[in-house]
């Protein structure tokens, strides 16, 4: 069968393109080829990004949200690993999950993990690095973090599900006692790990991360009530979220 | 620039590289030729590029020559290169230092959209320009020569002006690139546009030829009982693809030739012993053109 | 505080978290699998110089989007959440 082209190469691309994304039927069983191509290929890349997401879902619902996705947000580069990162935005006004409030930031955390796998390789150091410094410079240490290191806070158990959905044969129940969990994720070699921040040391982590010197930072978040200065350093290093420090 | 025309490259047979076969490789040094990879996953996600995909390739390039084969450069877009991309293939060519680069003659992006497939391009000398154009600029950035890869194709369109050879045949003339010849492609494009496959190859540049791919494709029914062969990857090199390959290579010499599963990947054992058996009729071809010489 | 506080505070902070640091390890969250080098989360869906999926033409994600018709059939958690409606709903994820 001979598809007509109505111009030059521009417009035969614009033309193509739009009937690619086009949700109308294609007589042409030859141009769904290339149709299904794109939909299936891209439906499945972001089902092996979020895997939990899928599960907690479903897999037939899951194709069909991950079209909608497509849709409105297609992927703006050929790197594929790159794409997904809007899935939180998405899922917090994507009515149809409504009832899953919590899948927005399980997806976060899974978009996290992904970034940590690809982000730049770097060495970490030990607390006793910053245990040297003397106590009168402490406060103006800055601390470099770790290219994979992030944080996804939540008011949601997302550590919990998020691990009872990948390790588990059957998801477990989540107790009615649940607490926001609030999850670091680091990447000090080959592995990723998933790590629960004391209480609001996401604070600390972002204002160390922006760059802000160790006696400040940890003073803001010394304001939120249950923050342990010691517990969420000594997480940070060990966890390999540092990779060196500056004491001015 | 010319055509690298030592028979083979020196590289014999090779098998695209799997992230699930990453340990069987560095485990067990097997005596492949060298490995292709897709230069999109080694590019990272925008937070530097490393983890486990580079700490496997680093050391498998270490023991192996390497292929970096682009799949979405969208060197056919009207709408021109996107600078950031190629800057991204530059980075991984630069920290690799591949003995081949390729690139396919499709497009995939429009209007900064990434389609996620290789698309089909009109052979009109207006295409022509614009992936001529495009290529130079690859080039120029890479100070290297690339192979172009023929498509995959389902459509065929009324202004084409001339056949897919001869439009590869004067890219490479115009621009100095090299061809890499996928015989899985030409086998479905001609079975799916009812076209003789001995008559394509017979009508194939040959002497720009840098690389060959080989893969599996599937059939799948059309309407009215047409059936159409789709470019999968995901199962073993058809009988009547080797046919053709092997009446290829003894007509043209040995030339570099990538075993490329990228779908339903099977065990390295199963995969390993298709790059045997394309290595054993690069050897025995290359006994045959050394003794002719 | 004075700044002479602060600073002896952070020291011991810092003290403190040099000793809880002894022995704990890192605590990891991931399965085996996963620590085999996680090629899992790597291997699937590459960008690939073809259509990824064996059945290209055969339209297997055909869904219409606008006639919303899917109910997330979810695995069987029973958390109790309190929705954007005030509604607490218990097994929210069961199917609906």
């Amino acid at each position: 069968m001979l598809a007509r082209l109505e111009g030059g190469l521009a417009d035969f691309q614009s033309g193509f393109a739009a009937s690619l994304l086009s949700a109308e039927k294609v007589a042409d069983r030859r141009f769904s080829v290339h149709r299904n191509n794109v939909k299936a290929s891209l439906v499945a890349a972001l089902a092996a990004r979020f895997p939990v997401v899928s599960r907690l879902v479903g897999v037939e619902f899951f194709q069909a949200m991950a079209l909608v996705f497509i849709e409105r947000c297609p992927p703006r580069s050929p790197v594929l690993a790159a794409y997904g990162a809007g899935m939180g935005d998405f899922l917090d006004g994507f009515e149809p999950v409504a009832d899953l409030p919590y899948l927005a930031d399980v997806s976060r955390l899974e978009w996290g993990r992904r970034l940590a796998w690809h982000a730049a390789d770097a060495s970490t150091i030990s607390i006793e690095a910053l245990t040297a410094v003397e106590p009168d410079r402490l406060a103006g240490v800055r601390l470099d973090l770790h290219p994979a290191a992030s944080v996804v806070a939540s008011v949601w158990p997302v550590i919990s599900i998020w691990t009872t959905n990948t390790g588990d044969e059957e998801a477990r129940p989540i107790g009615p006692d649940w607490v926001g969990q609030s999850a670091l994720i680091t990447r000090p070699g080959l592995e990723v790990f998933v790590n629960a921040l004391p209480p609001s040391a996401e604070l600390l982590f972002r204002s160390l991360s922006a760059g802000v010197a160790l006696g400040e930072a940890v003073a803001r978040a010394e304001h939120i009530a249950g923050f342990e200065t010691a517990a969420a350093l000594s997480l940070l290093f060990r966890t390999g979220a540092v990779t060196s420090l500056a004491v001015e | 620039m010319t055509a690298d025309r030592r028979p083979r490259g020196g590289l014999g047979a090779g098998a695209g590289l799997k992230p699930e076969h990453y340990r069987d490789i560095l485990d067990g040094r097997p005596g492949v030729g060298w490995f292709e990879v897709h230069a999109e996953n080694y590019m990272g996600t925008g937070n530097g590029a490393g983890g486990p995909p580079h700490f496997f390739l680093e050391q498998i390039r270490a023991r192996y020559p390497l292929s970096v084969h682009g799949v979405g450069l969208s060197i056919g877009s009207a709408e021109g290169l996107a600078p950031g991309h190629l800057q991204r293939l530059a980075a991984v060519v630069d920290r690799y230092q591949p003995a081949l680069v390729s690139e396919h003659l499709a497009w995939s992006t429009h209007a900064g959209v990434f389609l996620n497939d290789l698309l089909p391009l009109p052979y009109t000398e207006a295409t022509l320009a614009v992936v001529v154009r495009h290529v130079d600029q690859v080039q120029s950035t890479l100070k290297r020569r690339i192979l172009i890869e023929n498509p995959s194709t389902y459509l065929r369109f009324a202004v084409e002006q001339m056949a897919e050879t001869a439009f590869l045949c004067e890219l490479a003339r115009r621009s100095g690139c090299g061809l890499l010849l996928d015989v899985n492609n030409v086998f479905v494009s001609t079975a799916n546009h009812d076209f003789d496959p001995t008559v394509y190859l017979a009508d194939f540049p040959v002497e720009h030829i840098g690389e060959i791919h080989l893969a599996g494709h599937a059939s799948i029914e059309v309407a009215g009982g047409e059936s159409l062969l789709i470019d999968t990857h995901d199962r073993p090199v058809s009988d009547r693809v080797w046919a053709l390959y092997q009446s290829l290579i003894s007509r043209i010499g040995p030339y570099p030739t990538l075993i490329e599963w990228d779908s339903d990947v099977p065990t390295w054992a199963r995969l390993s012993a298709d790059v045997a058996r394309a290595e054993s009729l690069l050897s025995f071809e290359e006994g045959r053109h050394a003794r002719a010489a | 505080m004075t700044i002479r506080t602060t600073n002896l505070a952070l020291a011991a902070a810092v003290a403190a978290a040099s000793l809880m640091s002894v022995g704990a390890g890192a605590q990891t969250a991931n399965t085996d699998k996963e620590r085999c080098y996680g090629i899992s989360m790597a291997g699937k869906n590459d960008c690939a110089a073809t259509g990824n999926n064996s059945c290209a033409g055969q339209a297997k994600a055909d869904y219409d989007a606008k006639a919303w018709k899917y109910v997330a059939k979810g695995s069987c958690m029973n958390m109790e959440v309190t929705l954007k409606d005030g509604m607490k709903r218990k097994g929210t994820l069961t199917p609906m």
